[in-house]
């Protein structure tokens, strides 16, 4: 009986010891969490939107998005840009009077989906620069918030890759958002049209970011050649994942 | 002495509860995938699209373990990595070891994503992170990051 009284005691101090340690080691989580996330108190109140998704779904999904419409559709006029390139000069759509439109990309050095398309991105201008479709790639994001896609990152990237394109830097971030680039890679192509660059196309290069052999579908080569052809573009936006552009 | 043994296991039983073991990333393919969007149960199904190396998603992403953890009796909390397959052991797992993620991981290995991405909503150009919470009722999508009190207001209405 005495043995009991004892074990009993044990166990009442174990428990004790087990749920004390428990919320020793619950706390240290929370503390942790605090340091991991800095910007806890960040407003969205002015951004957030409601919108009612159409009833294509079975079941009646709602969105709630952090973005207001913003940004170009298919056929929109899309706005001339000067930017500082890699090599210091500025460029602008105006500086190619021969072109026939641009395959303008939003892209990063950081992004790894990014990075799985920079050969890709390299062969599209060796193939289209010369037919009148040249590539302009455009760094959108924030080197605070990314320290990799800093200006000065971007000449070592451009170099090391041999870009055969301008890689321009949206100093200020005035230009993505008026495009409505919302991730990396994101392609817009334009075609020019009376003097106005007219977008027909947005969206992702092809539908395999990781293996270019396994591609199924050539989004921006199928787009590029029904212009060249003066076709109409079977596929005109797709998405795909990518890398949110950090303001 | 055998009710002591007996005693002590029931102890480290409790205390195996208390602390949920570290979540390991298990592979899906798209069929998986879909199983995992139809889900439907007694519970609520919070479903986050993330990746290590989307920094608003790991920024986010402790509001999501919390959460897990707080009301693990009433939510599925379900961490969807878009991370590449080959870095599961190399990056994914070391990185939910570090930041003590016990919510159940899965990594989506299927670079389709043109394909899949319309069907979680209609609306999703591919930025990460999204979110998806549903119950047996209605279902919301959202195309922005939480903190943990707006993740746990939005949770609330769903319960």
């Amino acid at each position: 009986m005495k043995t009991l009284k004892i074990l009993t005691g044990v166990v009442i101090i174990a428990l004790i010891v087990v749920f004390a340690t428990g919320s020793i080691n619950f706390g240290e989580d929370r503390e942790n969490f605090y340091a991991a996330d800095p910007k806890q108190e960040r407003d969205y109140s002015e951004t957030q939107k409601l919108e009612q998704a159409p009833p294509t779904d079975s079941d009646q999904t709602e969105t709630i998005s952090s973005e207001a419409d913003f940004g170009y559709s298919i056929g929109d006029k899309a706005a001339n840009f000067r930017l500082q390139n890699v090599d210091g000069e500025y460029v602008s759509l105006s500086d190619y009077p021969d072109a026939k439109g641009f395959i303008v990309i939003f892209t990063t050095n950081h992004c790894p989906y990014s990075v799985a398309y920079e050969d890709r991105i390299n062969d599209l201008n060796k193939k289209y620069a010369s037919q009148g479709f040249p590539v302009i790639a455009i760094n959108p994001n924030n080197p605070q918030a990314y320290p990799e896609d800093s200006f000065e990152n971007m000449k070592v990237r451009a170099k090391e890759k041999g870009f055969t394109f301008p890689y321009l830097f949206d100093n200020g971030q005035k230009v993505y958002p008026q495009y409505g680039a919302t991730k990396t890679p994101h392609v817009f192509l334009l075609e020019k049209e009376k003097g106005d660059h007219i977008v027909r196309y947005i969206g992702a290069i092809d539908d395999n970011y990781k293996n270019a052999d396994k591609v199924k579908n050539h989004f921006v080569e199928d787009a590029v050649d029904a212009l060249l052809a003066g076709e109409e573009i079977q596929t005109k936006t797709t998405v795909a994942i990518g890398c949110s552009i950090k303001k | 002495m055998k009710r002591f043994i007996i005693l002590v296991l029931v102890i480290l039983c409790c205390s195996c509860k208390e602390n949920k073991p570290i979540a390991q990333a298990q592979k899906i393919d798209r069929e998986q995938f879909l199983e995992v969007l139809e889900q439907e149960g007694g519970k609520v199904q919070v479903i986050n699209f993330w990746a290590t190396w989307c920094a608003p998603c790991v920024e986010e992403l402790p509001a999501f373990e919390q959460m897990s953890r707080e009301y693990s009796d009433e939510i599925d909390m379900t961490l969807i990595s878009l991370d590449d397959v080959d870095l599961i052991e190399k990056k994914v797992n070391p990185f939910l070891k570090e930041n003590e993620i016990t919510a159940t991981v899965l990594l989506l290995d299927d670079p389709y994503s043109s394909e899949w991405i319309p069907m979680v909503d209609p609306h999703w150009d591919g930025a990460i992170p999204v979110t998806l919470i549903k119950n047996n009722s209605k279902s919301r999508f959202y195309n922005r990051t939480f903190t943990e009190s707006e993740l746990e207001k939005e949770i609330q209405s769903f319960l």
